[in-house]
């Protein structure tokens, strides 16, 4: 044990001794599970900034084992300085182990409660292990289950932000997605939730899995509070799987869809009532009812293309609601988040409506249409590399030529193939 | 080697003979890579395929044309096989085509020879002088494949041989000649269409295209020599470079005949344009984004997708 501790001491200088040094770190694996009891004092010879990867191993052999109440915190007071002080370089050599150990300091945390401990060191470990921003390792997901748990939303939308194209494993990215769509929901950054929650339920999967059905509900719902509608049958880029099932697993929200689109919200809310426990035992009863007041915000909407001027008495009576106080509310609410352009007279209690007063003749405008035009180049570059790389599959090349006619025309007809759709 | 000729004879070049080398040249520098084994059967007409695949490889051919009176008119040319232990080319293969190209074409008669390279060598008057039985004063056509961006006109060389006294000696040595190029129309047609060529068809993309890069070019011309004049100026102004009165009354008169259009409606129009402009290019970036992504996405149904539809023939009428 104490030559292992030498030789890491010894070895965690340049790369190619680093790579020797994981050799026989490997080859001394199973002695360290042996003795895991042992391990603690060794800990403290080692340290975290110079011998990373020593120090890993030692660790995940440590916390390999039960551990107790006493031990939980001072293990996370360990993990979390290693995890701050340890050098990316030579974790990204054991990137299993290191997930292992961050796996269980979250569930250490988690045990004692206090989930908010947990957040910071694991963004430092994300941003340690992930080879690129565009990377998604394991560790993504539970640090959004940190965030969901402890409520502090704003440190994971950094996170959020960034692009994905990378995926170490489908699991990793069906949770991060459906996470990160909780998150957006309670930041109310409903476009963002809608991203999210597409890509759980369009992503390919053989079989259906319960991440994807419970992300399809909170789907419907999102999409009814953003778009006000919801359609009904998924893109073809969703799996077939998904297409077929998804829809009969989750009946009363489709249910739910429909009767929205009714426009009445009377309907909707008996709907509410009588499915209240299901909603209520799916967690969802709270977006449930953004999505009801949502429907206001949509017939007031809809009022905007219809009418020039409109009383605020017309709106209420129009949209159902109970007095012209209330549609001076919402339409109040509505206009302050951008939804609707329109002035509204005190004096007479009339609502003007207005046209978008976007010009488009702003140097910002410039601006933004320049790097939208930037970022699709960049998206549309990678997309050709992946078209590329699906052309040469053999899966793809296999079914293809499978799928040709078997008479050519062309062995028939001197005519070059014109007529072909 | 010296640098014109005194023979008096015009010379008139076919683009053809041009594209022949180009695509010769072409054709054994990619044949070369991956390097090639070292067994005999290396498919280069060269002698450096199996040595250095460092060195551009130079390849070897004849051309042919029409001699009349003073104007020697090279129409075509053909491949020719050269032999590295005799450096010299082979005799046998060249009657043969020769022969053929006689039946084809009764006019022509071996005018010279061509090769690739940066500069004519010596070695060259080797093959040179095994030619001079052919016709007593070949030509040599020396082609650069090196790409320069920076040089305007064709890296095309024509060589005479001259008997000049050096030392005493009476020596053949190359001289260099002038050319003119010569096209018939359905040279001018290919010519154009090599020129333009671009992955999707279409004149108007290509018109569009031409007409573009002249306009950035230009531009980035004017922004290199603006880069200059305001070195010079803050140089000046710092005191590094002495102060020229009659340079800076030529600046200013130089600024004061830029466009003085500085209204707010100009401003307006201007930006409403350049806006549209911008969300066209956005648009047209947009679809082809998306085109791509629905390739991609077809293509990731029928590889991975167990239960797509089966058959996707189309029906043809």
């Amino acid at each position: 044990m104490e030559a292992l501790v030498t030789q890491i001491q010894g070895l965690s200088g340049t790369a190619s001794d680093v790579l020797s040094l994981q050799n026989l770190l490997k080859q001394a694996d199973d002695s360290l599970h042996a003795e895991s009891t042992r391990l603690p004092p060794f800990l403290d010879q080692l340290d975290p900034s110079k011998h990373s990867l020593g120090y890993l191993y030692f660790l995940e052999a440590c916390t390999a084992g039960p551990v107790t109440q006493e031990q939980a915190s001072s293990f996370l007071l360990t993990i979390a300085r290693f995890i701050s002080s340890c050098v990316a370089e030579q974790i990204r050599l054991a990137p299993d182990k290191f997930i292992c150990v961050c796996k269980r300091f979250k569930d250490q945390v988690l045990l004692l409660e206090e989930p908010l401990r947990g957040v910071a060191p694991m963004l430092t470990a994300i941003r340690k292990l992930q080879l690129s921003s565009e990377h998604l390792t394991a560790l993504h997901p539970e640090f959004l289950l940190l965030c969901l748990l402890s409520k502090c939303y704003k440190t994971a939308l950094s996170i959020l932000e960034e692009d994905i194209f990378e995926v170490d494993q489908p699991r990793d990215l069906f949770l991060f997605c459906y996470y990160g769509g909780m998150i957006s929901i309670g930041q109310k950054q409903f476009r963002k939730a809608l991203e999210l929650l597409h890509n759980v339920v369009t992503a390919p999967m053989s079989t259906v899995n319960a991440i994807a059905v419970e992300a399809f509900k909170k789907y419907i719902l999102v999409s009814l509070i953003h778009h006000g509608q919801f359609p009904t049958n998924l893109p073809k880029y969703a799996s077939s799987g998904a297409q077929r099932n998804l829809k009969n697993l989750c009946q009363p929200y489709v249910e739910l869809a429909s009767s929205y689109s009714n426009g009445k919200i009377a309907d909707l809310e008996t709907y509410v009532e009588a499915n209240k426990d299901k909603f209520e035992s799916d967690n969802n009863l709270g977006l449930v009812k953004q999505a009801v007041s949502s429907m206001y915000k949509r017939n007031i909407q809809r009022l905007t293309q219809t009418y020039l001027t409109l009383s605020l008495q017309d709106i209420a009576n129009r949209v159902q609601l109970n007095s012209p106080k209330e549609a001076e509310m919402h339409v109040l609410q509505m206009i302050k988040d951008g939804e609707i352009y329109a002035t509204i007279n005190q004096k007479d209690g009339m609502v003007r409506f207005l046209e978008d007063p976007e010009q488009y003749k702003t140097c910002e405008m410039i601006e933004r249409i320049d790097s939208s035009i930037q970022r699709l180049m960049t998206v549309s570059k990678k997309l050709n590399v992946m078209d590329e790389l699906m052309s040469c599959d053999p899966l793809y090349l296999a079914k293809a030529g499978r799928e040709r006619q078997r008479f050519d025309f062309d062995d028939f007809d001197n005519v070059p193939q014109r007529y072909n759709i | 080697m010296a640098s014109s000729s005194s023979s008096g004879l015009t010379f008139k070049l076919h683009p053809l003979v041009i594209v022949n080398i180009s695509d010769h040249y072409t054709r054994v520098k990619s044949q070369m890579n991956p390097p090639p084994p070292t067994s005999a059967t290396s498919n280069s007409n060269n002698s450096n395929g199996g040595e250095n695949n460092q060195s551009p490889p130079r390849v070897y051919g004849c051309v042919i044309g029409v001699q009349r009176g003073r104007t020697v008119e090279i129409f075509n040319s053909f491949e020719l096989l050269y032999d590295p232990s005799t450096h010299s080319l082979d005799r046998s293969f060249l009657e043969k085509k020769q022969e053929l190209y006689k039946k084809v074409f009764p006019n022509f008669y071996v005018l010279g020879w061509y090769s690739t390279g940066n500069d004519a060598e010596e070695s060259d008057m080797h093959i040179h002088k095994a030619l001079m039985d052919v016709n007593e004063s070949p030509v040599y056509v020396l082609l650069n494949p090196a790409i320069n961006h920076a040089q305007k006109d064709l890296p095309v060389t024509i060589y005479e041989s001259e008997l000049h006294v050096i030392d005493g000696i009476p020596q053949l040595i190359f001289v260099r000649s002038s050319y003119t190029i010569e096209t018939v129309e359905a040279e001018r047609i290919s010519v154009d269409h090599v020129a333009h060529l671009k992955p999707s068809g279409g004149s108007a993309a290509t018109q569009l295209a031409a007409q573009l890069t002249g306009i950035h070019s230009a531009i980035k011309m004017l922004n290199s020599r603006i880069r200059v004049l305001h070195q010079y100026l803050v140089g000046m102004q710092k005191g590094d470079l002495p102060c020229e009165n009659a340079l800076l009354r030529q600046v200013s008169s130089l600024l004061r005949r830029l466009p003085a259009t500085e209204s707010e409606k100009f401003q307006d129009d201007f930006l409403t344009e350049y806006n549209d402009t911008l969300l066209v290019t956005y648009l047209a970036t947009f679809t082809n984004c998306s085109s791509t992504m629905n390739d991609l996405v077809d293509k990731f149904n029928t590889a991975y997708d167990r239960h797509s539809r089966r058959g996707g023939r189309t029906a043809f009428i």
